[in-house]
């Protein structure tokens, strides 16, 4: 059984029965490597199709998860689950939880940094104390506004009014520790989460290797959300001194949001500042910010444009297409017919406005960005299986496009792994408008070829 | 990927019954146990495989049976249907398992536990009706059609999956608006089995104008889904190839933990 990633979590939904004879039969070797390979900040069991569980289930999954925790340092835990449930693996592990619960999988999502609902107002109730307080502070710092009900009739009365509220949070309890620095993509930015004390540990915690990735897909700005740090030791001054000065190759920039520099030194303040990073109250002012630091970058050619693809890729490149192809066919149900095939600057010639598009990056023995791009109608036809509808909805088309290119960047990795090469892939970028996308790949040469689905272009194109 | 034509194709290519079947079903349809059991032994390998079925454990004969007659006269007519459909079904295996994990032995320790599951069913509401007891076939035969069209597109299917929470059934509707349950339901048109037994499989999903056949789908598909738990399905992958809701059988739950002794 794999993850499904959404909203930067992993979520394993098993159907049926979980006992102790059946649980273990849900992992292979290759779904635990595929596992502990994900990129994301919790691993959730659903329990929404699951009918029946008893102990010894239930514990085969907190084992395996408890593994993936320590090597990935991410929150686990159990969702979609009702009152019966919930009392129900309470009573196996009476108080000594030690993974999550969260009723629902939207619930899950409030404590994920991904999840861009901020100042929407959360009604919650546990019947402890500490748990009450634990979420509500969690919920605050990441922007929400929590209004606790100290008592169960106090909450019951409260939920009578529910419109008032944008979410409602029960039958919850947060286990979070040993979390590592969360990422998500917010427009052209990488926003990295970090909180309490800052010490020689960040190094282990940050990935540095995507975040090179990043600088090489065309992300220019990387904000760190300071919210919840508490103070910066020394050994993290230089590392993010560092981070800087290596940014800086790539005319890229680094900001912390919302620092509070009570308990650091502010000559720290001052010595990141001086290694070119900058200082916001908040990420949406760095965000605003971002505009003219983006408009800068473009206008500057990095090192990174110099960069040819690698011979591997080269030789990969009829797999490359062919997975991109097969993936499409699969999709639409329509063959593809290949026009040209050229190496060149990537060459649109539609008009802003008719055109959809999206970008992997991948990384590690070797490093290319994948470029796709569609006109409406193909990107619509594209999506309607994930989607399960036909919508004219942009940003629902972009949200599938996004996990299109998921699919090939997948397809990718598994067929280089074919050649005992082991990559990584990058978040995926989509362009609602054509311009960006350009500007993205400009100066960049690379292999370009134009296919053809029923009368579609649709334009393949990969460089480094 | 897998379009309409693919189905008509595969509904199309559909191997006939063998006619030694036929008559044989034809006695049984009459209660002519004997004539029955005299006109299946004709086929040997309708019989060999009989003869397999009713000897597996789940079936729990304490001697062994060996010959056709002396089958049929334990298994009762219904059972006796039943294993006759679940032969043709044998018909249909893939040499080669690509999509799920199977092989011939589990896929007929599939069959024996999902009709020996259904006998005891039936026996508790008590239904006496061999039409329905048939009916049960038709689970097993959608893992087989969804096998036989996904084999050459497992790669695509596995990618679609690992991003998107579909099962193969959701994934086969929402390409070509039939599920596996509509093509069991044509496949068990052509085989000649009631049309209790075809209303009964698309009760999966859209409720019946019978009560009775609404109340046996649930029963039916709680069955399919306890079997599909059990390690050696999961394993095969069965697990996630229909999507399970548990609403659906939320009002039936309890009795049926009882009766299948679930702790």
């Amino acid at each position: 059984m794999r993850a499904v990633i959404k909203n930067n979590i992993g979520i394993f939904t098993p159907q049926g029965f979980l006992d102790g004879n059946n649980t273990q039969a849900f992992f292979t070797l290759d779904d635990i490597k595929a596992t502990e390979h994900l990129k994301v900040e919790m691993l959730l069991v659903s329990l929404k199709k699951v009918i029946f569980f008893n102990k010894n289930g239930i514990d085969t999954f907190v084992q395996f998860l408890l593994k993936m925790r320590l090597k990935n340092h991410v929150i686990i835990g159990f969702c979609d689950y009702d009152d019966k449930k919930y009392i129900a693996i309470n009573s196996f592990y009476q108080d000594k939880l030690t993974f999550s619960l969260f009723k629902t999988f939207e619930i899950a999502s409030l404590f994920c940094s991904s999840f861009n609902a901020k100042t929407k107002t959360v009604l919650l109730y546990h019947e402890d104390p500490s748990q009450r307080s634990a979420m509500a502070i969690e919920l605050f710092e990441r922007g929400y506004n929590p209004i606790i009900s100290q008592t169960e009739d106090d909450f019951k009365q409260k939920q009578k009014n529910d419109a008032k509220y944008d979410f409602i949070i029960e039958d919850t309890y947060l286990n979070i520790l040993g979390q590592r620095i969360a990422t998500k993509v917010k427009g052209n930015a990488i926003i990295y989460t970090i909180s309490g004390f800052l010490d020689a540990e960040i190094i282990e915690n940050f990935d540095i290797t995507y975040h090179n990735s990043s600088l090489h897909v065309g992300f220019r700005l990387f904000i760190f959300d300071a919210y919840k740090v508490i103070s910066i030791n020394i050994h993290a001054l230089r590392f993010f001194t560092k981070l800087s000065t290596s940014a800086a190759e790539y005319d890229a920039v680094i900001c912390f949001a919302g620092m509070s520099f009570e308990k650091t030194p502010i000559k720290f303040q001052e010595e990141l500042e001086d290694s070119g990073i900058l200082f916001f109250d908040s990420i949406d002012i760095a965000l605003k910010e971002n505009q003219e630091v983006v408009k800068l970058s473009r206008s500057t050619v990095s090192k990174s444009a110099k960069r040819s693809l690698s011979r591997v890729v080269v030789q990969r490149l009829p797999e490359f297409i062919n997975a991109v192809i097969t993936t499409v066919e699969m999709m639409t149900n329509i063959k593809a017919v290949k026009k040209s095939a050229n190496i060149q600057p990537i060459t649109i010639d539609k008009h802003e406005g008719e055109l959809l598009s999206s970008s992997i990056g991948f990384y590690g023995a070797v490093d290319g960005i994948l470029v796709l791009v569609f006109p409406i109608n193909l990107a619509k036809k594209s999506c309607e299986l994930l989607i399960g509808e036909n919508t004219d909805n942009v940003d629902d088309i972009l949200d599938a496009l996004a996990e299109f290119v998921n699919i090939i960047g997948g397809r990718i990795k598994t067929l280089l792994r074919d050649y005992d090469l082991d990559i990584d892939i990058t978040l995926p970028r989509t362009y609602a408008n054509i311009t960006n996308l350009k500007s993205a790949v400009e100066n960049k040469k690379g292999v370009q070829v134009d296919l053809s689905f029923e009368n579609s272009d649709f334009i393949f194109f990969l460089t480094r | 990927m897998v379009d309409k034509n693919d189905i008509q194709e595969y509904i199309k290519h559909l191997p006939p019954t063998p006619e030694i079947l036929n008559q044989t079903l034809l006695y049984l349809n009459t209660n002519d146990l004997t004539k029955a059991a005299q006109t299946a032994k004709k086929d040997r390998a309708l019989s060999s495989y009989i003869k397999s079925l009713v000897n597996k454990p789940i079936y729990g004969f304490k001697s062994e049976i060996t010959n056709i007659a002396q089958a049929f006269s334990i298994l009762g007519i219904g059972l006796a249907k039943q294993s006759l459909y679940n032969y043709s079904l044998s018909l249909l295996l893939p040499d080669r398992w690509r999509v799920f994990t199977l092989n011939k032995a589990l896929f007929y320790d599939l069959q024996a536990s999902l009709s020996i599951g259904w006998h005891k069913i039936l026996q508790y509401l008590d239904v006496d009706d061999s039409d329905i007891e048939t009916a049960i076939i038709l689970a097993p035969a959608s893992v087989i059609i969804c096998e036989s069209l996904f084999q050459d597109h497992i790669q695509e299917v596995n990618l679609l999956k690992s991003s998107h929470n579909l099962s193969y059934n959701e994934i086969l509707y929402r390409l070509t608006s039939l599920d596996l349950f509509d093509i069991s339901a044509q496949i068990a048109k052509i085989w000649g089995m009631s049309k209790a037994s075809q209303e009964l499989i698309i009760a999966f999903k859209k409720a019946s104008a019978q009560p009775q056949i609404n109340i046996l789908a649930k029963w039916m598909y709680l069955l399919l889904f306890f079997e599909f738990s059990k390690s050696d399905f999961v394993e095969a992958g069965l697990n996630d190839f229909i999507e399970f809701k548990p609403d659906f059988v939320s009002d039936i739950y309890e009795e049926f933990a009882k009766l299948m002794d679930i702790t």
